[in-house]
């Protein structure tokens, strides 16, 4: 009986280190999966053909693009997403007429105008999903491109307010600076914003 | 640490030093002791800490408390469950909760009780007709967790207080 019984802890301690071992292990790969640095503008003055250099450029702000601190919220299905993992958003919610939730349950009721870390709450002002228009989840790099450079397709924005929108939009901004748990989007803002406008002013080729 | 002062069920409270870390739901039920205000998830999901933000140009919301800091309340009005029977005489929302039985624990009852005085209030300015009124109720209370499974009975006594005042609430 006795033996039995510490084969059966044996057993059990046993599981529970290879069950902690695999959990480690998927934490790591999730977290070491996401690029953490954006290359500069400069690093691809190597390459001497304008639309391969161009290309480079927007494969590097792909890095961004495909982050989930901007995927989750260009989601598809009017849900948005959350978590380094892109889990839907738990309690469900949905986009509204204005992109900000249905009327009980408004983005801002939890979303404040900042994070609130010990509750692993993100928060900005304002907060809400990217426009229909700007879906990109779903889509391959080479399907985004160019739905974000055509105004038809995006919204009407321009090539200058792309610029603007990833380099100076402060929700855009929120995605460097996310809070406890969630993995920042690679480089920096103004590193972002440096990429996007040397893709521009080589043509905005897409892959 | 900062000091905030606010209004509470028509009260005024403050100016009290809190932690810029302490939560509105650890400041009502531990600071203040104002339990009727629940702590579920923790997580902004099931909404059993809701309370009610009433704003300046009149309209009100319901916000959860566990997920915001105490220190974003500040110049803030809000009404809690404590706010609503006034000496000792219950609102129909709360006698229209017992008789319909809506509520088995009780745990989510002050966030269901929020929501729906919001939604009669809402729909004092603003009625619906009677064919919009079931959508209407299902939206306003669809964020509210009841592991009770008191749903229908939640939605039952929200109608009927709705139905009892049709001048009132519908079109």
């Amino acid at each position: 009986m006795n033996i039995s019984r510490t084969r059966l802890n044996l057993a059990c301690l046993f599981a529970c280190l290879v069950l902690y071992a695999t959990g480690l292990v998927a934490s790591n790969t999730m977290a070491g999966s996401l690029p953490m640095t954006l290359a500069s503008p400069e690093e691809f003055a190597g390459i001497a053909d304008a639309k391969a250099r161009s290309l480079a450029l927007f494969d590097e702000i792909g890095k961004v693009l495909a982050s989930p601190r901007c995927m989750n919220c260009h989601s598809a299905n009017d849900r948005p997403r959350q978590g380094d993992s892109g889990r839907l958003h738990q309690p469900p919610v949905f986009r509204g007429p204005d992109g900000m939730g249905l009327p009980a349950m408004r983005c801002p009721i939890c979303h404040l105008a900042s994070n609130f870390d010990p509750a692993r709450m993100p928060g900005n002002k304002p907060w809400l999903m990217a426009p229909r228009e700007m879906v990109w989840e779903g889509k391959s790099l080479s399907q985004i491109c160019v739905q974000m450079r055509d105004p038809e397709l995006n919204g009407g924005k321009s090539l200058a307010d792309l610029v603007h929108h990833i380099g100076d939009d402060k929700l855009v901004g929120w995605g460097w600076n996310p809070g406890i748990g969630r993995t920042p989007a690679p480089g920096t803002q103004e590193q972002a914003k440096a990429l996007v406008q040397a893709w521009v002013d080589t043509g905005a080729a897409c892959p | 640490m900062s000091a905030i002062t606010l209004k509470i069920n028509g009260k005024n409270i403050g100016p009290i030093e809190v932690r810029e870390d302490l939560s509105m739901n650890d400041f009502l039920r531990e600071v203040l002791g104002m339990t009727g205000t629940k702590f579920g998830c923790g997580a902004a999901q099931c909404l059993s800490c809701a309370v009610i933000v009433d704003d300046a140009d009149g309209t009100s919301a319901t916000m959860p408390t566990c997920t915001a800091p105490a220190t974003s309340f500040d110049g803030k009005s809000i009404r809690t469950v404590e706010g609503h029977a006034s000496n000792g005489q219950l609102t129909a929302l709360q006698e229209a909760f017992i008789r319909h039985f809506a509520f088995q624990c009780g745990y989510c009852t002050a966030g269901f009780l929020n929501e729906a005085q919001v939604l009669l209030e809402s729909l004092e300015h603003q009625p619906v007709s009677r064919e919009a009124l079931e959508q209407t109720i299902l939206e306003a209370l669809d964020g509210h967790l009841c592991r009770c499974t008191g749903y229908v009975r939640y939605h039952e006594a929200v109608r009927d207080v709705i139905l009892s005042e049709p001048a009132r609430y519908l079109l």
